[in-house]
C-alpha cells in the first residue's frame, strides 16, 4: 500500500533520507524508530506531499504522491506532530470541513460526524470553539478529522505526545482495529514500549538510512547478544 | 470505547478508484471554501462584538473620524479646484484633476502591489493552515486562490480607506450625476484587483524562480521605487520664492509626473473613468459621459478577470513545485552577532545594579534578533526620519509672523507625531513583554532575583530605548525649522517626559493585565489592556503636547509683535509656561506612578 522506492531527500547540502527503500502493506502496522533528525519526520512529509524526493519516488496504492497529490491525499489520514485547527471553528465544523473537502455528501458527513465523536469522545466540546481546547482535545479531533473519511492508508507522526493515559490507550486500540480491518498504518514514535507492543513491523532510521526494517523476532535473530526487549535492541543497532 | 472500523464494500482496487472519483468538483470545492471562510468570520465577529467591544468601537470610531477628516481635507480641495481653475468641462478642470486622481492612484497602485505580494508570500509558503490545507486533498489553483482572495482583502482595505473619501469628495463637489456614486465602488473593486493580481504574479515569478533571493529583490524593488519618489518629490519642491505655484512650476511639474498618465496604466483608466462619470451631460448621444465612463470600467474589470485566470493558472502550475522547494532549503544557521551593542548597553548601564543590567541586555538582544519587532520600528521612525530631513521649506521666511506661527505649530505636531508613534511601538513591544514571559516564566520564577528588579528592567529598557531615538528625531526636527533654544528646550524636555510616561504606562498595564495564554505579541496587543495602553496614552500624550505648546505659542506671538494684549504680555505667559512644564511634570509622574506602581503589586502577586 505504502512504497518508498529509492528516495532520497536533501537539504542543500545536507541528506536528510538517503536511498530509502520501504514498504508497508495492507494489514500491517509500520513504526518508524530513529534519533531526533533520523529522518522520520521528513519521510512522513514527503508521503503525505508537504515535500517532494530529491531522488525517487513514493507510492500510496496505485498513485505516485508527487503526480497525483489529490488521488494519494484521498487514501491517506494524516495526524501531524503538531496538531492544526482553526481557532475560530468548533470542531464539528473543522470535521465538517474535512470530510466534505474529501467527498464526503451531506449524510455521509453526519454519519461519519457521529462515528468520530462517539471514537473519541468529543460530545462534551464539539461545538465549542477550538481555540479553547486543550493539547489533548486538540490531539483527538485531529485524529477524528484525519480517520473522517475513512482512508485507506493511517500516518501518524508522534502520537501519544502530550496525551493521558486513556488516551493513549484509545490511540493505540485504534490503530490495531484500524490494521485488522484491513488498512495500513504508518507511525513515527520515540516511545519503543508502544512500538513493541502494537507494530508488526518496525523500521529503524539512523542520519537518514534505513538500518532494519522488520518484526522485532527477526531484529533479536539478526542481534542475539543485545537482549530481548526492543529498547536494547534498538540502542544496540544504534551503536549505544 | 472504540468503534469499529467500516468494511469496504468493494474489491480493493476499485475501491481505490472510488473513493478518488468521489472527490469534489471544482465548484463544489469553492463551495467548501465560501463555507469554510463564511463560518470563520462569523466566529471572528461575534468575538469581536462580545470579547473585544473597547478595541473594536475604538477601531470603527477613529476609522469613521480619519474618513471625515479626510473628505473634509479633499472637499475643502476640490472646492478651491472649482472656484479658481473652474467646473467640469471648463479648459483646464480635467486636466487639474486628472494630474490629482492619476498621481494619486498610481502611488497607491504600487502599494497595492507591494502589500498584496507580501501577505500572499506569508499566506502561501509560511502558514501553519497552508501546511494543513496541503495535506488535504485540495487543488493548487483552489489553494493559490483562497489565499489571493486573503491578499486581495487584508491590502486592498487601506485603498479604499483612502480613496473613497477622496472620490466621494470629488462627486458632490461637481454635483456629479447619481450614476458616478453607483459606479464608483465597481471602478474601485475592479481597480483595486489589478495591482493585486500583479503583486500575486510577482510573488508566484520569484519564488519559483529566485526562492534563494526573494528577500533581496523585494528590497531592492521597494529601495527603488522609494528612491524615485523621493526625487521626484524633492525635484518639485526644489524652487525658489519666484517660481513656487508659478505657471513655469505647474508646467513643469505637469510634465515630470506625465508617466503616471500613460493610456495603459489601470490608475489612468480610473481616472477617467471618474472623470467621465462626473462631468456634465452634453446630450450628444455620441458622448454620453455614462456610456464613456461604462467603457472604462469595462475595461478594468475584463483586465481583473484576465488577470485572476493568469494567477490561477501559474498558481496551479508552479506553487507546489515552489513550496516544496522553499521548504527543501537547508536551514541558515542564525546570525548571533552584533554583541558589540550589548557590550555598549552595558556600559551606559553601569549605574544600575548587576541584576537589573543583565534583564535589560536580555530583553534588547531577544528585541534586536527578532526582525519581525525591529523592522517595523524601524520603518515607522525612518519615515519620520525622512519626513524632518524636509522640512526646510519654512527656513526661507522666518521674518514673516504667521510662518513662524505655522513653524511653531509645526514643531509641535512632529512632537505630537513622535510620541504617537512611540505609543504604537510601546502598545506594540513593551507592553507584550511580562506576557510573553509567559510560559519562560519559570526561568526567571527560578533566578535569585525579586520581581521588582524584573519590572524595572523592562521599564528601563523600554524608556531609554525609546528616549535616544526620539530625543534624536525632535532634535532633528527643530534644527530642520530652525526653532528657537527655549522650544528646542521644551520639546526635549516633553520628549523625555513622554519616554518615561508611556513607558511606565505600558509596562505597568502590561503587568497587570498579562495575557499568558498567547505568544503572539500582536495578538497580546490588540486585547483589551493593549487598547487600553493605546488610548491612554494617546490621551496622555495630548495633554502634555498641549500643556507645552499654548505657551510657547503664546511667547512667540507676543514676541513677534503680534496681537497686544495685557495677556500676552511676556512675564505673564512665561509663568503660563512654567505653569505648563509644571503640570505636564506632574501628570508625567502620574502616568509613570501609578500604573507602575499598581503593576508591582500585582506582579508580586502572580501566579502562573
Amino acid at each position: 500500500m505504502i512504497h518508498f522506492q529509492h528516495v532520497t531527500r536533501t537539504y542543500g547540502e545536507q541528506i536528510a533520507v538517503d536511498d530509502l527503500e520501504l514498504s508497508a502493506a495492507k494489514g500491517e502496522l509500520l513504526a518508524m524508530l530513529g534519533h531526533n533528525g533520523a529522518g522520520k519526520s521528513t519521510s512522513i512529509k514527503m508521503l503525505v506531499g508537504l515535500l517532494n524526493p530529491s531522488k525517487g519516488t513514493i507510492r500510496v496504492g496505485p498513485y505516485d504522491v508527487a503526480e497525483n497529490p489529490r488521488e494519494s491525499s484521498r487514501l491517506i489520514g494524516y495526524v501531524p506532530d503538531q496538531p492544526y485547527l482553526y481557532d475560530k471553528l468548533s470542531g464539528r465544523e473543522f470535521l465538517q470541513f474535512v470530510a466534505e473537502m474529501h467527498g464526503l455528501t451531506t449524510a455521509e458527513t453526519r454519519d461519519a460526524l457521529d462515528r468520530e465523536a462517539t471514537r473519541f469522545e468529543l460530545g462534551g466540546f464539539l461545538d465549542r470553539l477550538a481555540e479553547s481546547y486543550s493539547h489533548g482535545m486538540q490531539q483527538r479531533t485531529v485524529f477524528a478529522a484525519a480517520l473522517i473519511h475513512d482512508p485507506e492508508v493511517l500516518v501518524v507522526d508522534e502520537p501519544m505526545v502530550g496525551l493521558d493515559p486513556h488516551s493513549i490507550r484509545l490511540v493505540k486500540d485504534l490503530m490495531r482495529e484500524y490494521v485488522h480491518a484491513g488498512k495500513t498504518v504508518l507511525m513515527s514514535t520515540h516511545i519503543l514500549s508502544v512500538a513493541e507492543e502494537i507494530a508488526d513491523r518496525v523500521a529503524v532510521l539512523k542520519s537518514g538510512e534505513l538500518l532494519f526494517e522488520g518484526n522485532v523476532s527477526e531484529l533479536r535473530v539478526s542481534i542475539p547478544e543485545a537482549g530481548e526487549s526492543l529498547e536494547s535492541l534498538y540502542l544496540s543497532l544504534m551503536g549505544q | 470505547m472504540t468503534m469499529p472500523i467500516s468494511n469496504p464494500p468493494h474489491a480493493p482496487g476499485n475501491l481505490i478508484e472510488s473513493l478518488c472519483e468521489r472527490l469534489p468538483s471544482e465548484e463544489r470545492e469553492g463551495q467548501i471554501f465560501w463555507k469554510l471562510r463564511w463560518r470563520s468570520s462569523r466566529s471572528q465577529l461575534r468575538y469581536l462584538a462580545t470579547q473585544a467591544r473597547l478595541r473594536t468601537c475604538l477601531v470603527v470610531g477613529l476609522s469613521t473620524l480619519f474618513w471625515f477628516g479626510l473628505f473634509a481635507l479633499f472637499y475643502s480641495g476640490f472646492d478651491f479646484i472649482v472656484k479658481n481653475v473652474g467646473p467640469p468641462g471648463a479648459t483646464y478642470h480635467a486636466q487639474t484633476v486628472q494630474f490629482i486622481f492619476t498621481l494619486f492612484f498610481a502611488s497607491l497602485q504600487v502599494m497595492l502591489i507591494f502589500s498584496s505580494s507580501i501577505i500572499l508570500y506569508g499566506g502561501l509558503y509560511s502558514s501553519d493552515e497552508t501546511n494543513f490545507l496541503l495535506s488535504l486533498p485540495v487543488r493548487d489553483a483552489r489553494l493559490v486562490n483562497y489565499r489571493f482572495q486573503e491578499s486581495v482583502f487584508f491590502s486592498s482595505w487601506g485603498f479604499f480607506l483612502l480613496a473613497s473619501p477622496m472620490m466621494m469628495a470629488y462627486g458632490m463637489v461637481v454635483s456629479a450625476p447619481w450614476y458616478y456614486f453607483a459606479y464608483l465602488p465597481f471602478l474601485m473593486l475592479a481597480f483595486a484587483y489589478i495591482p493585486c493580481a500583479l503583486g500575486a504574479i510577482a510573488c508566484l515569478l520569484l519564488i519559483h524562480r529566485l526562492p534563494q533571493m526573494r528577500g533581496i529583490v523585494v528590497g531592492a524593488a521597494a529601495i527603488v521605487v522609494i528612491g524615485l519618489a523621493y526625487f521626484s518629490i524633492w525635484k518639485t519642491l526644489d524652487i525658489s520664492d519666484a517660481e513656487s505655484l508659478s505657471a513655469t512650476w505647474f508646467v513643469e511639474t505637469f510634465r515630470r509626473f506625465e508617466f503616471t498618465r500613460g493610456e495603459w496604466i489601470p490608475s489612468t483608466w480610473l481616472s477617467n473613468g471618474l472623470l467621465d462619470a462626473a462631468r456634465p451631460n452634453s446630450y450628444d448621444p455620441n458622448d454620453l459621459p455614462w456610456l464613456e465612463s461604462g467603457k472604462y470600467l469595462v475595461v478594468l474589470v475584463s483586465n481583473a478577470l484576465f488577470l485572476h485566470v493568469v494567477v490561477l493558472w501559474l498558481g496551479n502550475r508552479w506553487y507546489r513545485k515552489s513550496y516544496c522547494s522553499l521548504n527543501s532549503r537547508q536551514a541558515r544557521e542564525s546570525r548571533m552577532g552584533a554583541a558589540w551593542l550589548d557590550w555598549i548597553a552595558n556600559g551606559m548601564l553601569f549605574p544600575f545594579a548587576k541584576q537589573t543590567r543583565l534583564l535589560i541586555i536580555k530583553d534588547l538582544r531577544l528585541f534586536r534578533r527578532d526582525p519581525a519587532q525591529w523592522s517595523q520600528f524601524l520603518i515607522f521612525f525612518g519615515l519620520l526620519l525622512l519626513y524632518f530631513a524636509n522640512l526646510d521649506r519654512f527656513r526661507q521666511h522666518q521674518i514673516d509672523l504667521s510662518v513662524q506661527t505655522w513653524i511653531n505649530v509645526v514643531s509641535f505636531l512632529n512632537l505630537a507625531v513622535v510620541g504617537l508613534i512611540l505609543s504604537t511601538f510601546t502598545t506594540r513591544f513593551i507592553y507584550p513583554l511580562i506576557s510573553l514571559e509567559g510560559k519562560r516564566f519559570w526561568i526567571l520564577g527560578r533566578l535569585p532575583v525579586k520581581r521588582d528588579t524584573i519590572l524595572w528592567g523592562k521599564f528601563l529598557f523600554a524608556a531609554g530605548g525609546s528616549w535616544l531615538p526620539c530625543a534624536g528625531l525632535v532634535l532633528l526636527s527643530d534644527l530642520v525649522l530652525n526653532v528657537s533654544a527655549m522650544v528646542v528646550s521644551v520639546h526635549q524636555a516633553t520628549c523625555l517626559m513622554l519616554c518615561i510616561g508611556l513607558s511606565g504606562l505600558a509596562v505597568g498595564l502590561g503587568a497587570i493585565m498579562p495575557n499568558f495564554q498567547e505568544q503572539s505579541p500582536s495578538k497580546i496587543a490588540a486585547g483589551f489592556g493593549g487598547t487600553l495602553n493605546l488610548v491612554l496614552s494617546a490621551l496622555y500624550i495630548l495633554a502634555v503636547v498641549v500643556l507645552t505648546a499654548l505657551p510657547c505659542h503664546f511667547i512667540l506671538l507676543s514676541s513677534g509683535g503680534g496681537l497686544a494684549s495685557q495677556m500676552l504680555q511676556s512675564g505673564t505667559l512665561a509663568i503660563w509656561l512654567g505653569v505648563g512644564l509644571i503640570a505636564s511634570l506632574a501628570l508625567a509622574c502620574l502616568v509613570t506612578i501609578i500604573p507602575l506602581r499598581n503593576g508591582l503589586r500585582a506582579f508580586r502577586r502572580l501566579e502562573i
